[in-house]
C-alpha cells in the first residue's frame, strides 16, 4: 500500500541523480523490482508512470526489470544527452 | 539529441535506511533501548503500553512515540498514564511510519534522561514490515481474536520480528483460538520468535513482559555504544 511513497522515492533518487532542471530530458527509468520486494508491483507501475507523465518530467518511460529476490532499486536513466557534441 | 545511459542503482529504501541508522546511533550513543510495536488494528498495542506505564513509571524512563494515520487519540490516552512524554505523529493516510518521523520525534526527546523508547506504529501488518525505524527489535502484538494463520499470511512481519506478545489472553476460554498452533505458524516463519502472553485486562502475563523490558533496558545500557 506504500507504493506511491516508493515511487516518489523513486522520482527523487532520479532527480538526485540528473538535477531538477533536467527532468524533462530523462526518456527512460530503468526500476528492479524484486518479488520478494513487498511491493505489488502493478500499483508501483501505476504510480510510477503517472508521476512520470506529468511534469516536471516530459513522458518518460518505465522500464520494469523483474527479479526472484528482494531488491528494489533504481538501476539505470537514460537521458537525453544535451551536453553531447555529437 | 544523443541519449546518454547513466547508471544509478540506488536502493528505494537506501534513503530510509540512512535515516534508521542515524536513528540507531542516536539511540546507542545514550544507551537507550527502542521497541517497535507492529500489529493489525485493534489487537492491544495502546492497551499494553497504557499497563507497561502504568506498572513501570518511575522505575524505567520511558517515552513513546505513537503513529495513527488519523487523531491523536492513542497519544492522548497514553499521556494519562506517565508525566513523560507522548509524542503523536499523525501520518496523515500512510500506512506506516517511516525513519525520518523517528528521527524528528527524537528531537524532543532527552535521551540522556530516557531508558526506553517506545514506537507505536500504525496498525498494519504489511507496510511497517518494510521501514526500519532504527530499532532494537520489532515486536509483533498478536491478539487472539484474530486467526492462528496470521503469521502466514504476514510472514515478513513476523520474519522480521523478534517477540511475539499473544495479547487478549483473558478472551481465550471464549474464542476458538488455539494458541499452540499460532505459535507453531509463527515459528515455522521464525523459528527464533519469543513469546509472551498477555492480557492488559486481567493482568496475566504482563509480570513476564516487564521483565522482558528491564532485561532489554539492562542489555542496551551496557552495550559499548
Amino acid at each position: 500500500v506504500h507504493e506511491l511513497s516508493l515511487a516518489m522515492g523513486a522520482c527523487r533518487i532520479v532527480e538526485d541523480t540528473v538535477g531538477s532542471d533536467r527532468l524533462g530530458r530523462v526518456r527512460t527509468v530503468g526500476v528492479v523490482v524484486g518479488a520478494h520486494s513487498g511491493v505489488e508491483i502493478e500499483s508501483f507501475r501505476f504510480c510510477m508512470e503517472t508521476l512520470l507523465a506529468q511534469p516536471p518530467f516530459e513522458a518518460a518511460a518505465l522500464e520494469l526489470e523483474h527479479t526472484g529476490g528482494d531488491e528494489l532499486r533504481v538501476d539505470y536513466l537514460e537521458v537525453e544527452d544535451a551536453d553531447s557534441e555529437d | 539529441m544523443p541519449i546518454r545511459r547513466i547508471e544509478v542503482r540506488e536502493k528505494l529504501m537506501a534513503r530510509n535506511d540512512e535515516l534508521a541508522a542515524q536513528v540507531r546511533s542516536r539511540l546507542a550513543a545514550s544507551g537507550v533501548a527502542a521497541l517497535n510495536l507492529v500489529s493489525s488494528p485493534g489487537s492491544g498495542k495502546t492497551a499494553l503500553l497504557e499497563r507497561t506505564l502504568s506498572a513501570l513509571c518511575p522505575e524505567l524512563r520511558m517515552a513513546v512515540i505513537s503513529g495513527d494515520v488519523q487523531t491523536e487519540n492513542d497519544a492522548e490516552r497514553l499521556a494519562r498514564h506517565t508525566d513523560r512524554l507522548v509524542q503523536a505523529v499523525v501520518t496523515g493516510g500512510a500506512c506506516h511510519l517511516d525513519a525520518r518521523q523517528i528521527l524528528t520525534a527524537l528531537d524532543e526527546v532527552d535521551l540522556e534522561d530516557t531508558d526506553l523508547v517506545f514506537i507505536e506504529n500504525v496498525g498494519n501488518l504489511v507496510c511497517p514490515a518494510s521501514w526500519d525505524l532504527g530499532e532494537a527489535a520489532k515486536i509483533v502484538i498478536f491478539s487472539v481474536t484474530e486467526g492462528e494463520d496470521k503469521p502466514l499470511k504476514y510472514p515478513r512481519m513476523f520474519e522480521r520480528s523478534e517477540v511475539v506478545v499473544l495479547s487478549k489472553a483473558d478472551l481465550l476460554p471464549h474464542v476458538p483460538f488455539d494458541p499452540v498452533l499460532a505459535m507453531e505458524y509463527a515459528r515455522r516463519i521464525n523459528p527464533g520468535l519469543r513469546f509472551f502472553r498477555t492480557s492488559s485486562v486481567s493482568g496475566e502475563g504482563l509480570e513476564d513482559w516487564f521483565g522482558f523490558l528491564r532485561e532489554r533496558v539492562r542489555d542496551q545500557a551496557t552495550e559499548p555504544a
